[in-house]
């Protein structure tokens, strides 16, 4: 399984094309009415606010010859008006553009999170958890502005255009032209530094996602690290990883900032040549310029550049957020391979038999862990699964569970084809209990919970007694609403599998799979917990994986799995009997009795 | 105001590129002042006047003006980024070394993804603000200055008379700075808690995927991500009440000039010309005004992130390594517990503990879920401080060595194994980096991994997941169990290491570490009786007191909570090895 680790830069598989935008549009879309709103009210506030000049030029032409004080007061008071609405306008904007900007990077990290809930978990097992996280997080942040006053800003500027160069082309076309040639000059810069620029963005953002991937896994691995005192090396590694991503946005950077000083150039360049040729054609012996309308034109000049420069600066920051766009499109298209089929029912009610039909599977090709497995599992019956590590025992169950498709064969529940049903109905009706007991952060009556969310305080005690939880969990400062964090580390480990415990069987499930559930706790809580238990798995089908024999002793079936089979299936006195891989491995507990 | 001056103390190393960065933007802003003054001559002078032949001097000026301009702005951003970037690089280095230093109770009380936040997020306002606010703040500044100063030269009453915005102006940022100031802590205490969220989420999602809670937990982030899209909506509330009313002081401008300009031009106070001229120096007056809300905005912006970051930063380990502590290149490994006892959340964890260890003795501790086993370890690598009484090592008080040279003569394989993501090999040799493929190849027999390593496709090159996903559990305490052996410590630790491996694998590595060249003190925490069995004495743990002590055979002839541990583990100890062992009382009484 090829696997991402925190200093290699993950591979981009398609690079952003026009589709990717077309999705964008369908998150902007609608917004689209808002958005045209907001535009048309910046173009009549920007249209009004051109008076402001226009009542200066005649206060100076007339009022200030005529001593008239009466119109400059109306002047005024005009101005006073459009400041009013320009002010209005300006908040109507801000308030109207935060909340597009923000539902639409809301929508949008939406959809990221309810894909990623799909996802299985070879996704999660292939890569750092940090670099997922920071494209649901950090990445679709960025977005925000970019997506609401962005393209606001970028179609006021374009209408703004528009205008102006019709302004210019009924002053003088041949100018315009001249003008508008400036245009492909600063395309050509685009075009050369283009794919450089997106490249240089591309290589920061991996670096952002490499160094994130480092802080998470610092903050989660820090026993580890303290416990080896390699404070130190970790430190070098960061520091290198710290500077790659300082160099990678140097780099970036450097290629964004030649825009703004492009545009400059370019623009004096073009207005230097209007200068040129308008006064060449007023001085032309048939003169086609006047020299009014030549500085006239010159006043639109600085207009016309104006709004390219925001123009400009709205594709630089374009460049960079496509480099965080398509990582999170990669990730919305990242395919589901465990999903319900288009056909899938509800699972029906649980009654309990199992069977698996000839089973092959393999995380990765030719690497096979199952072999053509076949058994049938009855309603009711406790089925404890031993077997060397690494022998498959947990994929048996993961494939019951069908967190994995099985490469070839069929598993049935009640005769009913996994496959065929709906996950969740078939999920949500097993107990799934795995080696690692995750505790969320939050009380403990929360966490218990979780396997049920319609519990009531009063079942979730019950849950806690049946797994003999209640009375640690009692003797913590707030009982049951004592706060614990995701690390769970005010817990210990056996504590932490007795609160999952507790959490699998409250969600009252007619299968129950225990991975490796009850490794840390004591023998003595195993024993009153397995009294709670008999009572609870009447009627119910359950799979144990467990090495601590006492604990599988008591199961009605044994199956010894090994080399991607079961080798050996039935009862410890069977079993015993035939003194075969089981029989050696219950021996060999009692190896060192022998001293 | 402390986290300001923590702030300059990173800001000071880059105090000279800033400086530079500045002297640019003062040279800009003053050579912007020359191309309008160029395009008047022209207009002036060659169109009017018709003095042609100075038109291409006059263009070849304003293009050298602009080149250069080009090439100053080009520069000054660079340096500017330069600065932050730099800023930022020793900052979140800082910060970074400062969370390896921290002890456990600090991370018993932070979320990771609150952590994460202090280094990206809010790192990013720092970035921004360095790079960005400062120099824009200070041009437009000096355009302000320059343009006020221009207008005081041509007349003072007018130039008065446009002042009189700006008390209103600080009024409003002073007003705006104190509203937006709650809003924008609000916004970043969303932006950490939808972190935090969305880190859980992912590290838990096996959970979530065995329990069907995929809606619940779409909903859920449903809540955070609504939380954060308000916190940053009401804060855009706030703004949104003030930035109108900096564009309402810009025009007011505007009209000071018409009328009071008016007024004086009418009076005579003042030429038509120079009315122009103020008109002209106006944009250098409103466009401030119209950049310092957002630019307060930023400030805000930064400064609540530098609170966030600095109040994070500041927070001590109570566990740290004592100034002249106890070096020593290899303990001999002799422990003792001198009536320790350690209470944490108002709660008593272990009470009186006492015993004493000599170097290379194997000692077993046992006992009920919950009962302080691990404690007891780490106080013993000192990730923790005792409440009363002393953990010494070769004689001396824990608290009195060197923190870092305890923690490397202690080998440690932890209850709970996390593996990073890296190979498998890089894994083993986490406590060793440098050490040769032979040494990890050896470590990894140890403690039998080998065989299952080299079986995988990639064998020591294979990349493990984060927290070693992929891997059994078995693998996953064995590779543990291999990185804690290749540190050749003087003590090791084994906290539950074996639990999810089969007992023929136990009995191998058992055998292993009995050969282990030096000496070496080793401690087993087990549930199994097999794991400890063997152990020079063995300790009986039960709510936080050792309730019995003795090697195996004593502590079964006591027949209390081991003896029954044992035999509610073997039962009835089947006849042939009772028989081999000569039926010596090993069957249930």
């Amino acid at each position: 399984m090829a696997r991402n680790k925190y200093d290699v830069d993950e591979v981009l598989e398609d690079n952003f094309d026009a589709g990717q935008l077309k999705r964008l549009v369908t998150y902007i879309s609608p917004y689209k009415n808002k958005m045209l709103g907001i535009v048309f009210l910046m173009l009549s506030s920007s249209a009004l606010t051109m008076l402001v000049p226009i009542f200066l030029q005649r206060i100076m032409d007339f009022c200030i010859p005529q001593k008239d004080m009466h119109t400059i007061f109306i002047y005024c008071v005009m101005t006073f008006f459009i400041a009013c609405y320009a002010a209005l306008s300006l908040a109507l904007k801000i308030r109207t553009m935060s909340v597009v900007g923000q539902n639409i990077v809301h929508d949008l990290r939406a959809d990221l999170f309810e894909h990623l809930q799909e996802l299985p978990f070879s996704y999660y097992d292939s890569r750092p958890h940090g670099k997922i996280q920071v494209r649901v997080v950090n990445y679709v942040n960025s977005l925000s502005d970019l997506l609401s006053n962005g393209i606001v800003n970028t179609f006021t500027d374009l209408c703004n255009l528009f205008f102006i160069i019709i302004f210019m082309l009924i002053e003088d076309v041949k100018l315009t032209l001249v003008c508008l040639c400036g245009l492909p000059l600063l395309a050509l810069v685009i075009v050369f530094i283009k794919k450089k620029q997106r490249r240089a963005w591309q290589i920061q953002s991996n670096k952002q996602s490499n160094l994130n991937a480092y802080i998470a896994e610092s903050i989660n691995g820090i026993r580890v690290t303290q416990s080896f005192v390699r404070e130190g090396e970790n430190a070098v590694i960061f520091n290198r990883l710290s500077n790659d991503t300082r160099s990678a946005w140097m780099r970036a950077q450097k290629y964004s900032f030649t825009m703004q000083p492009s545009v400059d150039v370019i623009s004096s360049l073009t207005t230097s040549f209007v200068y040129v040729l308008g006064v060449r054609m007023i001085l032309a012996p048939d003169a086609t310029l006047t020299a009014g309308i030549l500085i006239a034109f010159t006043a639109y000049i600085s207009r016309f550049w104006a709004p390219i420069n925001t123009l400009a600066s709205f594709y630089n920051s374009l460049l960079t957020a496509m480099s965080y766009l398509e990582r999170i499109f990669e990730t919305i298209d990242e395919p589901v391979r465990v999903k319900d089929a288009p056909d899938a029912v509800p699972m029906p009610p649980i009654y309990g038999k199992v069977e698996f039909e000839n089973v092959s599977f393999s995380y990765e090709e030719g690497h096979k862990i199952l072999k053509e497995v076949n058994f049938i599992a009855e309603k009711g019956v406790t089925y404890a699964i031993v077997g060397p590590t690494g022998a498959g025992k947990s994929t048996i169950v993961n494939l019951l569970a069908r967190f994995y498709n099985v490469d070839s064969g069929r598993i049935l529940v009640d005769g009913v084809d996994i496959s065929k049903v709906t996950l969740h109905s078939l999920r949500s009706q097993m107990g799934i209990m795995m080696q690692d007991s995750f505790i969320f952060s939050g009380t403990i009556m929360d966490n218990i919970r979780y396997g049920n969310m319609e519990a009531t305080d009063e079942e979730v005690i019950l849950a806690a007694k049946t797994v003999c939880a209640h009375d640690f969990i009692m003797e913590l400062e707030n009982g049951y609403h004592t706060e614990v964090n995701e690390r769970g580390t005010r817990l210990s480990v056996g504590q932490r599998q007795l609160i999952s415990f507790a959490r699998a069987i409250l969600a009252d499930p007619k299968i129950l799979i225990l991975d490796e559930a009850t490794s840390s706790i004591d023998t003595e809580t195993e024993i009153l917990l397995q009294k709670g238990l008999n009572r609870l798995l009447e009627g119910r089908t359950s799979f144990i994986i467990a090495h601590r024999l006492s604990t599988i002793k008591n199961a009605d079936c044994i199956m010894y799995v090994d080399k991607g089979d079961i080798l050996e299936k039935g009862t410890h006195d069977a079993l015993m009997e035939m003194r075969g891989e089981y029989y050696k491995l219950y021996m060999s507990q009692y190896e060192f009795l022998k001293g | 105001m402390a986290s300001l001056k923590w702030f300059y103390s990173f800001l000071r190393k880059y105090r000279f590129y800033m400086l530079g960065g500045l002297g640019m933007t003062t040279l800009i802003v003053v050579l912007s002042m020359v191309n309008p003054q160029i395009s008047g001559m022209i207009v002036d002078d060659v169109i009017h006047g018709g003095e042609t032949k100075k038109l291409l001097p006059l263009v070849g000026l304003m293009l050298l003006t602009t080149a250069f301009i080009s090439i100053l702005r080009y520069c000054h951003q660079i340096i500017y980024e330069k600065a932050s970037q730099g800023v930022l690089y020793d900052m979140r280095n800082r910060v970074y070394r400062k969370l390896l230093q921290e002890d456990f109770q600090f991370y018993n009380r932070k979320r990771t993804g609150d952590l994460m936040s202090r280094q990206t997020g809010d790192m990013d306002a720092i970035r921004h603000f360095v790079a960005y606010t400062i120099y824009v703040s200070y041009q437009y500044a000096l355009y302000f200055i320059f343009a006020l100063t221009m207008i005081f030269t041509i007349n003072t009453k007018l130039a008065w008379a446009m002042l009189t915005v700006l008390p209103f102006t600080l009024l409003n940022t002073f007003l705006q700075s104190q509203k937006i100031r709650p809003a924008f802590k609000r916004n970043r205490e969303c932006f950490s808690a939808l972190n935090a969220f969305v880190q859980e989420n992912i590290s838990g999602n096996r959970v979530v995927r065995a329990f069907a809670k995929e809606e619940f937990e779409v909903c859920k982030f449903a809540v955070e991500n609504d939380n954060y899209r308000s916190a940053q909506i009401a804060a855009s509330r706030v703004w949104m009440r003030f930035l109108p009313v900096y564009e309402i002081l810009a025009y007011a401008l505007n009209i000071i000039l018409m009328l009071y300009g008016g007024y004086l031009s009418i009076k005579g106070e003042i030429t038509l010309g120079n009315l122009v001229t103020v008109n002209g120096y106006l944009w250098m007056l409103n466009s401030p005004l119209r950049m310092i809300g957002w630019r307060i905005n930023e400030i805000i912006n930064f400064m609540t992130s530098l609170e966030k970051i600095y109040t994070t930063y500041k927070e001590e380990p109570k566990v740290k390594t004592p100034p002249k502590g106890l070096k020593k290149k290899r303990l001999e490994g002799a422990v003792e517990f001198r009536n320790v006892s350690y209470r944490a959340d108002e709660e008593d964890i272990v009470m009186n503990i006492d015993f004493k260890v000599e170097p290379g003795q194997t000692v077993g501790i046992i006992g009920a879920t919950g009962s302080g086993k691990t404690t007891i370890m780490n106080l013993l690598c000192r990730f923790y401080d005792v409440s009363a009484g002393q953990v010494l090592i070769d004689g001396t008080d824990v608290r009195n060595m060197n923190l870092y040279n305890l923690r490397d003569n202690i080998g440690m394989a932890m209850q709970e194994v996390f593996l990073f993501s890296d190979t498998i090999e890089g894994n083993i040799a986490y406590g060793r980096p440098n050490c040769s493929f032979e040494e990890v190849k050896k470590a990894a027999v140890m403690a039998d991994a080998n065989h299952f390593i080299q079986e995988m496709p990639e064998g020591y090159d294979t990349i493990v997941g984060e927290r070693g996903v992929g891997l059994s559990g078995g693998q996953k305490q064995r590779i543990s169990l291999a990185r804690a052996l290749l540190k050749n410590p003087s003590i090791l630790i084994l906290d539950d290491t074996t639990s999810a491996v089969d007992m023929e694998t136990e009995s191998y590595i058992q055998k292993q570490l009995k050969n282990i060249n030096n000496l070496c003190t080793i401690f087993v925490i087990a549930y199994r009786i097999s794991s400890v069995k063997d152990a020079d004495i063995i300790l009986v743990m039960d709510g936080g007191h050792i309730i019995e002590r003795g090697t195996h055979e004593e502590l079964l002839q006591k027949g209390g909570y081991y003896a029954k541990t044992f035999y509610n583990q073997y039962g009835e100890v089947p006849e042939e090895i009772s028989a081999q062992k000569g039926g010596n009382g090993y069957g249930k009484k």
